[in-house]
Formats: structure tokens, sequence, C-alpha cells
């Protein structure tokens, strides 16, 4: 089926767009109306009414949390783009940024004058070297045709954007650890509170937006909050999204759907089914932070909402698929290696429990699991998500809770057999 | 206030309390790992996690949740039990658990948890960390396999000290504390992190294998040094001072030390410690008993009162109670030459103070200043004198964001905290600074004047300073001076900080006089909360002065009898705790005065080079073995209790004045220190009110927290003339160093082992001079050889080197300049 674009309404595969074919297609329109009509609240107002909700994991409504900023406090604020994009099966805001960088940027002069911030930054990863690129041409087209910089299409509002490459690491992509990062300290995360809107940045009022929501906003103000709504194809849901597929599947590539598209067009239309005629056993919907959906699950609409109903979430919907051949201890082994790697170590829990689960799922691969390292696996879930410093533990227990829901007899077929299944 | 329930405990707590805080008011106690009271909240150990029925779902943790009203907690059930013994299950994991041999054994807070939590087995199997333990450095061994990560060492050497040697490296399980490209410990060695770590990966080395815990005596007492007067707990085992141990429950100093406090204990158990009286036969000291002595002191006293007189000269490091015998003593012998510290230093607070604001004393507490918005420190190494004032001024700044001037002649480390400018000035200049500034705000009309006395003539004499002129003179930009003038001035509540000490004898007045001239311009003196300190060098500066241990009627000032004996006309030295003949300005004449006076008594715990040359040496104590009390610089006074007894025959300097009197016909009868220090609050006015045993942890602010002026007079004072030549030597202290006293401790000397002269990196680069090489300094006719060491503190032309030493023969060179010009060459 086809669907309404607005983020990949320019995309040419292998291209990108800059300011001359982004003006044609009414770039700038938003930021020009935004300017000349609206005021900064009006602005937050519109998004809070959109519906619009944080696409860089989860899933906060964007307007809300714009209202928590102190927009007329004096001094430095901040608005800073979270670009740090780690998670695996994630990768939709690098193609974003490859199609059409000023979505982005247009997007980050109306937020800085919804929130009166002077400073913006863009944290992106040095793999990201391309977007970058992209972001500073952009950025100087911008500049150049006065859409940023001193005294803003003469409104007296003035903005300035800053690339910064970032070492990257998973870790970045906390909030409060990526302020940490920009302000060049190890980017541990924050203790919250005070948040960011109160103390970000160098201690000042900030907030953190991912780069689809950014890209999103002056689609909202050139539409309206009601069409952008009205994009959804359920009642909780607004806008599109992008799904960037992965795994198992004919065609992974990322694709902008409407919010509410079922876990079944994903994966049987737009993925071109799972690779090689196989059967679809599961995915991750929502990167590897969310607990898994099985085959029972094909039918559910994927929005922020619906999908917690069936104990997952949708995350930064990067849904990555596994056919029927693949163990999914193996997947989750592989996939706690991965957070126990990259735990920055501030907290117990997570820099010490996370090689520990990895050890109780080795102990299930290599064949030598017991039911007390079954039961001992189900404790340290408990133990570990909800009593670490930041959601980076408590995501990565989203692949062992999915296990238990969906596969916890694979758990017992490794114990029974006394090996792998699969192997 | 706030209302919560706590384990069905109704409590009331401030609302800025924490949870865990509310907690421990209640009685209630919160197993913590990473928390630190005086450490910025933190939460990373997990161990203190608890329920709240507000907040359910989660456990929470209690040491970083502020509370909240009506919010109801439960600080233990099976859950948490659970939790907390999984979380010490994951630190045990890797941990090398090597009690044993662990010099924490018996006081670790992961020992303990381990105990209480009952984690007998472990589920959990892991690799044990196998790092290499870090002993490069002599006083701090680091081992890493013991770490539990609460990064509390990180964070006191960052927030509090202000140094910022270790940082997290590596991520995950792989994460560990490391220092800067994970090298062997190099730093201030003030063991904050030594004292903050709740394991043994930290660990002083001095004490290494020396006693459990609980085979130690904890005796609270004051440490001897500086006039910061920080409480330290002596652990004393086998009438030794085994090591100091952590305190933050009393004193001023919140369990902060420096590297003196905590590792410059040692000298009371050094091997190098008189322990007979000595005297001198036929060219040598040899031993005699006390009464022989005691006998020949006061022989010689008699015969030299009788002659040409007696002068006494004490240091700073007596207690109250000494010091008030000590005037006994000088009666009994009839003499009113009495003076301490070299007689020129603390000037400024007995002429400079008095004649501006009519007080003898700084006029805040420390604590104070750390509400302060503005500080304005003058001489650099404010930090090197009074470190752990110091850090009250980091936090100032640091956490309270309070802007920091420093009127120096040499960048130091309070120049590199955020909102710090320092004003960087030609030496030997900062009147010329301090008026410039007065006459910036006199300008600009913002001067406070209601009730000043002197204003015109003070007026007058600033004409000369207008800051454009003497940003020329100086070399501080005219621009730097005005804005550093109007934000003292236009501060809620400002300090002004100013050090003086034996290292800085030249101009004691004329500073403090241009610095109480402005305090009172700028309305430091007006405000509530606002204060002027001037901290002396040596742990009883304020009680030397408060008790007058200075020169009355006709009696000569320290520098006069030098001046006297050396010219023949003054028969007999007594020289009570103090080195001159290193520490004084102008070697040659102090000596002179040792061989021109007849009969000179030196009493010291060490054979000083001022000992060697008297004819009476007497062997006196310790801080360690003292009763008495201290007065430190923000007017405390503290009380100094006994851990040790002295070695061999030494006794303290309380016991010889009594013996001394009794020989010389004035018995004196007091039952001990309680008695004389009712006595002399008798005769102190300050003082007036206080007992002696009453003095508690805290100790008592004589005057108050803040000391009201009795005047308000400014005092017109003359700037210097820059000094003229290619190089100019600057003397002062060493931050590892106090006085010469600390170059017997093992701590000091192990990190700073000599005297040096310091270089700016400029000048190092175009003499092509580097860290080590042999440098001969020349001036005033004298040279001495120091080793070289480069920095970058240092600005052009100017060199540096610690007055400490005795080998070095630095006061060969000045006779008591601020500054002067000395010839530099390999
Ligand atoms: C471990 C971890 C990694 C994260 N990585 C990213 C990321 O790469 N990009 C991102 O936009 N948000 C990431 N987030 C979410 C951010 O903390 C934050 O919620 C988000 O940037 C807010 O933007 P939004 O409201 O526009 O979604 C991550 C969160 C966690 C806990
Ligand atoms: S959960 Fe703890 S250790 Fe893990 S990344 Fe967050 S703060 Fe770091
Ligand atoms: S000894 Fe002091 S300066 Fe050195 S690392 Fe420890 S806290 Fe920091
Ligand atoms: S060395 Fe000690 S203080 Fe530092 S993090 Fe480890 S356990 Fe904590
Ligand atoms: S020397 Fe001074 S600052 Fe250092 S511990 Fe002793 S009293 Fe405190
Ligand atoms: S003491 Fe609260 S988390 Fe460590």
């Amino acid at each position: 089926m086809k669907h309404p674009q607005l983020l990949f309404k320019n995309r040419i595969p292998g291209e990108t767009v800059f300011f001359d074919g982004y003006r044609k297609s009414g770039g700038y329109e938003g930021l020009e109306k935004t300017i000349k009509s609206m005021s900064p609240a009006e602005v937050t107002e519109l998004v809070k009414a959109s519906g619009l909700c944080g696409r860089g994991g989860a899933g906060f409504p964007t307007g809300t949390k714009w209202s928590f900023f102190p927009s007329d406090q004096p001094g430095p604020k901040y608005l800073v783009c979270n670009c740090d994009e780690m998670e695996p099966g994630t990768y939709k805001d690098g193609v974003l940024l490859r199609t059409d960088p000023h979505q982005l940027i247009e997007g980050m002069i109306i937020t800085a004058y919804a929130l009166q911030t002077p400073e913006a930054y863009v944290f992106i990863r040095y793999a990201y070297e391309d977007c970058a690129q992209n972001l500073e041409r952009a950025v100087a087209e911008a500049k150049e045709a006065g859409y940023l910089g001193k005294d803003i299409l003469g409104s007296g509002f003035s903005c300035e954007i800053h690339v910064h490459r970032s070492a990257g690491r998973y870790i970045c992509g906390e909030e409060t650890a990526l302020l940490s990062g920009l302000e060049g300290r190890r980017p541990n995360p924050r203790l919250k509170p005070p948040f960011p809107a109160v103390r970000g940045l160098f201690d000042r009022p900030t907030t953190v937006n991912n780069v689809e929501t950014l890209a999103n906003i002056q689609h909202i103000v050139t539409g309206g909050a009601d069409w952008f709504k009205s994009l959804a194809l359920t009642e909780e849901g607004a806008g599109t999204k992008l799904f960037g597929l992965s795994g198992h599947l004919e065609k992974t590539e990322c694709f902008e759907l409407p919010l509410g598209v079922t876990l079944d067009e994903i994966v049987n239309e737009h993925g071109g089914g799972v690779r090689g005629g196989k059967k679809f056993k599961a995915c991750l919907p929502g990167g590897a932070s969310t607990p898994y959906l099985a085959a029972n699950h094909l039918d559910v609409p994927l929005d922020f909402t619906a999908i917690t109903r069936a104990g997952s979430r949708l995350g930064t919907a990067g849904v990555t698929v596994f056919d029927e051949e693949t163990c999914m201890v193996a997947v989750t082994l592989n996939l706690i290696r991965f957070f126990a790697r990259e735990s920055c170590g501030w907290c117990t829990p997570c820099r010490d429990g996370l090689p520990y689960v990895a050890w109780l799922l080795e102990q299930f691969e290599q064949g030598e699991a017991t039911e007390e390292h079954l039961e001992n696996l189900r404790g340290q879930f408990r133990n570990i998500a909800g009593r670490s410093f930041c959601a980076l533990a408590e995501g990565a227990m989203g692949p062992v809770e999915g296990l238990f829901n969906c596969f916890e007899e694979e758990l017992v077929d490794h114990i029974k057999k006394g090996r792998c299944p699969f192997k | 206030m706030v209302n919560l329930t706590i384990d069905g405990k109704e409590i009331t707590v401030s609302k800025t309390a924490t949870i865990y805080e509310a907690a421990k008011e209640a009685g209630i106690d919160i197993p913590v790992l990473c928390y630190a009271k005086k450490l910025l909240p933190y939460g990373a150990c997990r161990v203190c996690l608890v329920e709240v029925e507000q907040m359910k779902g989660r456990l929470i943790p209690s040491c970083t949740t502020p509370v909240t009203e009506g919010m109801v907690v439960t600080t233990m059930s099976d859950e948490i039990q659970k939790v907390r013994k999984t979380v010490l299950e994951f630190l045990l994991v890797n941990h090398v658990i090597d009690c044993p041999v662990c010099d924490k054994g018996g006081e670790c807070d992961l020992q303990d948890l381990t105990y209480e939590y009952e984690v007998v087995t472990n589920r959990f199997e892991g690799e044990k960390f196998d790092l290499p333990t870090d002993e490069v450095n002599p006083l701090i061994e680091r081992n890493m396999n013991r770490c539990v990560l609460c990064g509390k060492c990180v964070r006191v050497c960052d927030e509090i000290v202000g140094y910022g040697s270790y940082s997290f490296i590596n991520r995950g399980f792989e994460t560990k504390i490391a220092t800067a490209f994970d090298r062997g410990l190099n730093c201030e060695f003030c063991g904050q992190c030594v004292s903050m770590c709740p394991v043994g990966a930290i660990l002083p080395r001095p004490f290494k294998f020396k006693a459990r815990p609980w085979q130690i005596k904890e005796v609270d007492s004051v440490c001897s040094y500086c006039g910061n007067g920080c409480t330290i707990t002596m652990g004393v085992k086998d009438n030794k001072v085994q090591t100091i141990r952590f305190n933050d429950k009393i004193g001023v100093n919140d369990g902060n030390l420096c590297i003196r406090g905590r590792f410059g204990y040692s000298y009371a158990n050094s091997d190098d410690r008189l322990t007979t009286p000595l005297i001198k036969k036929d060219g040598e000291l040899v031993e005699a008993s006390w009464d022989e002595a005691l006998e020949a002191v006061a022989e010689g006293f008699k015969k030299a009162a009788a002659d040409k007189g007696v002068g006494i000269i004490s240091g700073a490091r007596l207690t109250n109670e000494e010091l008030f015998l000590l005037k006994n003593v000088a009666k009994a012998i009839g003499t009113e030459n009495l003076d301490h510290s070299g007689g020129e230093c603390y000037k400024g607070v007995t002429e400079g103070l008095v004649e501006t604001l009519g007080v003898k004393a700084s006029t805040g507490t420390f604590p104070q200043v750390e509400d302060a918005d503005v500080i304005l420190s003058i001489r650099s190494d404010f930090y090197e004198t009074h470190p752990v004032f110091g850090m009250v001024v980091n936090q100032a700044v640091k956490r309270n964001e309070a802007q920091l001037f420093i009127v120096a002649d040499k960048k130091g480390k309070f120049g590199k905290l955020p909102n710090a400018e320092t004003l960087l000035h030609k030496p030997a200049l900062e009147v010329n600074v301090l008026n410039a500034m007065a006459q910036a705000l006199i300008e600009d009309g913002s001067a406070v004047t209601d009730g000043v006395d002197g204003l015109d003539e003070l007026k007058k004499s600033l004409a000369d300073y207008a800051p454009e002129k003497v940003a020329a003179a100086t070399g501080v930009p005219a621009e730097q001076i005005k804005a550093a003038a109007k934000a003292l001035a236009g501060a809620n509540k400002s300090a002004i900080l100013l050090a003086y000490g034996l290292p800085y004898t030249a101009q004691s007045k004329e500073i403090a006089v241009a610095a109480a001239n402005l305090a009172i311009l700028s309305g430091n003196v007006d405000k509530e909360g606002s204060n002027l300190y001037l901290c002396g060098e040596k742990a009883n500066s304020q009680g030397a002065i408060d008790l007058g241990v200075i020169p009355a009627g006709s009696g000569q000032g320290a520098q006069q009898m030098l001046d006297a004996a050396a010219a023949g006309s003054l028969s007999a030295l007594y020289v009570v705790g103090e080195d001159m003949v290193t520490s004084y300005p102008d070697r040659e004449k102090v000596e002179k005065a040792l061989d021109g006076a007849g009969f000179v008594v030196a009493q010291d715990l060490f054979l000083s080079p001022t000992a060697q040359k008297a004819d009476v040496v007497l062997p006196a104590a310790s801080f360690a073995e003292k009763d008495g009390t201290f007065t430190n610089a923000e007017r405390r006074i503290q009380r100094v209790h006994p851990g040790i007894t002295s070695p061999g025959e030494a006794k303290t300097d309380y016991a010889i004045f009594e013996l001394l009197a009794n020989k010389l016909g004035a018995g004196l009868s007091y039952t001990g220190p309680a008695a004389v220090f009712a006595a002399l609050a008798n005769e102190v006015d300050a003082y007036k009110g206080v007992e002696f045993n009453a003095i508690g942890a805290q100790g008592v602010v004589w005057g108050g927290e803040e000391l009201k002026a009795a005047t308000k007079k400014v005092v017109p004072v003359k700037g210097a003339a820059a000094v003229d030549g290619k190089f100019v030597l600057l003397t002062g202290s060493a931050l590892y160093h106090s006085g010469t006293v600390s170059t017997h401790a093992k701590g000091p000397v192990a990190v700073v082992p000599e005297a040096y002269v310091e270089f700016g990196s400029e000048d190092a680069t175009v003499l092509q001079v580097a860290d080590g090489d042999m440098i001969k300094i020349k001036a005033n006719g004298a040279e001495v050889q120091l080793k070289a060491k480069v920095d970058k503190r240092l600005p052009q032309g100017v060199v540096f080197a610690p007055y400490h030493f005795a080998e070095a023969g630095l006061n060969k060179l000045y006779k008591g300049e601020a500054a002067i010009a000395v010839e530099v060459s390999k």
C-alpha cells in the first residue's frame, strides 16, 4: 500500500536534496509562517495539539516536553539535536540526513524559536561523517539565505546551529550523557531531577530532541495539528514514522509509514516477506532495547500506545526480523553482550549485572545451563530492570523480558537437550 | 519543612533533605556506599534503594531522591533485601577479597555490608581482577582490584580539592578509576581520596601493616602546621602516631586535610628528635640532666639580665597556655624583650588592622566564605599556605558560583577555577594594585564613605594610584582593576583574604592597610557575612597575637634583638620553637646575633642550625604530646590533646617553662593547662568567659562569628617601586611544607625533599633550563645553588624558591625584601 510521505517526500535513493530542491518542495515555508505569524508559545501549543511523540525511543509527547522549558528565562539556553543513533537495528536518522538534511535544520530553527534558544547543537556520531557534512552544508545554505544566523527574516530572533561530531558510543545517546559529552566530559548520565529543561548543557536550560522529531516540526506548522494527527492509522497515533527494516527480510530498507501500520504489513509488504520464503519467528519492533514480538503479534498496529498492550515498545521503530531458524537465546546473548559492552560503568546493576546476564545466557548456549540458571536469569531481570541509574540497563532487559514472554520454552529446551537446539 | 513517613515513623525534615538523610535523622539506617555528605548527589552503587509508596514499581535510590510531602517510605522488605544482596554479589564477583592483608579490614564498608547481608556464597562466578597496584609514590597506594567504583575519589579530588587527579576510564565491565594516561599518581597528596574510599582501594602507604583499626586509639587534636586549624584525629598505637584518621564529624575542616595535616604528623615520631638536654662544653654540645641544664639556663639568664639583657624569641606553634607561661618566664627574667615569628610578618594584624578597623584578627569564620559571592584573594599562594581554606574557596566558586579575584605576583591553583581572574602584577606591588582598586571605587563614586574617617587624606594619596597609572607600573590592565573593584563593591557578601607569615616579612603592615582600606570602601566591613581574613602561617599565630607575645613598653622586637645581639649589646637569647637560622630573612644577621649574644638557649624538637649554635639546648615536645589550646586564623580556640608521651626526656614547653620559672625563683603554681587558661582568660579580654574544659569539638570562636570593626579609618599607604633586574626572586611557602618543621616529616619530604628554584616555562626555554638542573643564584653578595623546577605559573623574569630548607640557605640572599633582583646562571 502507498502511504503519504512527508519526511521522505523528496527522497531519491542515492541522492541528497539540498537547498534548491528543498525550497522547491516547499521548504522553509514553515519557518516563514512561524516567524511571521506565530508567537513562540503558539508553536509549542500547536506541537502539543499535533500529538507528536519523541522519535528518539522514549516516545514522550514533544509539545509537553517543550512546555516545561523556561523559554523566557534570561541567559543562555540550548536546543540539542540527538543524532547519536547507535542502537543496533536503528538507522533511520542517518537515512533522513542523507536524504533531505534541510528538514532538520528548518525544524531546529522553528524549535529554537519556540523555545527561544539562541544556540543549538547537533550531536552527531563520527561514523555519520557524510551526514555531518550534509548538515554543515545545509547550515551554510540556510545562513546564506537568511533563514539562520542573526535576526532571522528580520524577526529579531537569532539562532546559531553548531554541528558537533562526537566520539559516539551507545550511552552518548542517552540525553544527559549526551550533554556531559557535549561539554567535553566523560559521557556519564546525570541525575534527574534536575531535568535538562532546568539544568542542562553547561548547567543551563536545555531541550534534547531526536532528529526525526525535529524534522517533523515544519510539516506540523504547514499542515496543521489535525492533519498531522490524521496521518496515523490509529486513534492514538499521530503522524508518520520512519521504520528501519533489518534482519531476515527480503528488503531491508527504511520506509516512511503511518503510525499504526500493522507488523504484518511491514514484514510482508514493505519488507517483501521473510528472506528465502522462511517463516517469521519474531522481531525487535523498535530497536535492540524493545521486547520481542512473535508471530502471534503480526496484527498488532505499531503506534506508541497499541504496541505496549502487546508487551513491547515502539522505541525507535527499527524493526529487526528473525526467521524460524533463529535461536532467540543466541539473539538475546548477542544483544546483551552489546549492552554490557556499552554500559558506561557508573552503576552496579548495569556494569556488573549485565556481564553476569551475558554469562548466564552463555551457559544456555554452551549447553551447561540448569534449572538454577533459568531462575537466576529470571531473577536478574527483576534485579536490574528498574534498579539502574539510567535507562540503558532497563532497555538491555527488554530482550530478556521478551525472551521470557515469548520464548521461555526455548530456554527450557536448551537445558533439556544440553545444547543449543539450533546448532 | 516536609512531613513524611519512614518505616511507619512520622518525621519532619528540611525540604532539601534526601530520603537517606531524613531516615538518618530519624535514626533509621540505610546502607550506602557511594553516598558522601560533602559530595554532590551521585546514586551509582544502588545499595541504598528503598520503596516509596508514591513511586511504585521501581526501587528508589534514597541517597539522591529528595523528600516530598506525604511520602511513605519503606527501607526494608524482602524485595529490597534481595536487591541489596544482589548488588553486593555483583560487587564481589570480581573483587579480590583479600581482607586478611587489606589495611581496610575491620572498617571496610564492603566487608561490613557483606557481613550484614550475609552474602555467604556468590551465585555469580566471574574473573577476579588482576590489575597492577600503583605504588609509585611513597604516600598513597592504589589497588584497583578492590575498587567498587563508587567514584568518591574522583569526586572529592575534583569537587573539593580542585585538583582532578582521577577519572573513570573504559566502559562496562572494564570500567576503572585511573589517573591521566593511567600513570602513577602524582598530585598534591592531600589524601582526601584516601579518606573517602569506602574500601581498601586507596590506602595510606606509611600506615601499611601498622595496625588493625580496632588496635588503634583515636585522639582528636588540632593540626600543628598552619593557621587553618584543622581537626586531626591521631591513630595511636605503641606510643606512636601511626596515622591520621578520617574524621568529618568535628572541626572546621569537614574531614579535609592537606598533605601536611594528613601525612606530616610523622615528625613527632622522628628518630632525629632531641631526647635529652644538651650543654655546650669545650665547643661541643653534650648530654646533660634536666637539673644541670635548667640550672645553667637560670644562671645564664640571671647573669645576662644583670648585664645587657635577655631577649626572647618564640615560634607560633606553642599553645596559648605555653605562650602565657613564657610571658611569666620573661617576667621572672625581668625582660620586656619578647617577640615571635621574626617580629615583622604579623604587623598587618597588630598594626595594620588595629589602625584601620580597630581589631586584631580576621573578622569572619571560614564557613562564611562558602556563601560569599565575590572573593578577593591577595597572593596566589593562599592555597599553598592554607590549603583547606583553599578548598572552602573552591567550593564557593565551583558550587556557589562565587567570583574570585586574585591579586598575585604568580599564577596559582586558584586562578584555574572557573570564574577566577588573576590580577597578575610585577613582584612586590600588591599595595599598588589594592590602592588602584580603592581609587577605582572613589573615581566611579561607588565607594562607601559613610562614617569613614581619614577619607580626605586617603583621597589625596590615592590620586597617585589611578588604575591607568598603576596598570603601567604593575602590568595589571586598568580594566581588570576596575572590574575587580566594581565586583567587590557590588557583592552581597564578599571575602578578602590575605595570608601572612615568615616568608612574607616585607610590607606586612602596608598590604594589610591597603586591604582594610579596600574592605571599608567596598562595603565589606559593613555588610553582614562579608569579612576580611588575615591568616597566619602557623598553628597558633593568632594565639601569639592574642596573648601579646610581642614587644611591650621598652621591649625590643625580634629584629632589634638580633641587631643588638649582633652588635654585642644583648647578653642572651632564648629561642623557643623557632629555627631562625633557616627561616628568618638575612641568615648572616641571625648567625651574627647568635654568635654575638654571650649566652644562647634553644628549645626545640630538633638540633636545628639554630640549636647547634646554642649554649644550652632543651628538648621540647611536639603537638602530639601536648594538652592545651591553639587559636586559628578565624579566632577559633581549639583543644589540643596529647596522644603520645614524649621520647626520652623531652618535655613539653609548658613543663619546661614551669621548671625554669621555679629555678628563677618565680614559682608558677598552676595545676595544669585548664588553670593556666583560666589565668590567661582573665588577662586577655577576648578570651574572657571562655572555659578550657567547656571548649567543645567545634572550638570557641572568640568575638563571635563576626567581629565588629571598632573603627572605620582609611589610612594612606604607599605602594612600592618595581624591582629592577633581569630576574626577580620571590620566596614563599610550598604547598607541601610549613615553616621548617615539615622538613622533618616523612610525608612532605617524600614529595618535596629539598629546596628548588622554580622557573616559568618561557624563561626555562630561553635559559635552556630543565627540571633538576643545578642553578646558581646570586644576590646581595651571596650565592646559593638550587635545583631547577620548571612550571607554568611564573611570569617571565620571575623565579620562585620556597624558604623551608636549612641546607639551601635561601635567606643568605634576601634580607627581608618582598622580592629581590638576582643573577641566575647554570
Ligand atoms: C541508552 C540510551 C541511548 C539512547 N540513544 C538515543 C539516540 O541515539 N538517539 C536519540 O534520539 N535518542 C536516544 N535515546 C533517547 C534519549 O535519551 C532522549 O529520550 C531523546 O533524545 C529525546 O528526544 P525525543 O523526545 O525527540 O525522542 C537514548 C536513550 C538511552 C537510554
Ligand atoms: S544503567 Fe548505569 S552503568 Fe548502565 S549506562 Fe546507565 S548509568 Fe551507566
Ligand atoms: S591525594 Fe588529594 S590531590 Fe591526590 S588524588 Fe587524592 S584527593 Fe586528589
Ligand atoms: S578507588 Fe575507592 S573511592 Fe575510588 S571509586 Fe574505587 S572504591 Fe570508590
Ligand atoms: S597544614 Fe593547615 S590546612 Fe593543612 S591540615 Fe594542617 S591546619 Fe589544615
Ligand atoms: S548510596 Fe545511594 S546509590 Fe550509592
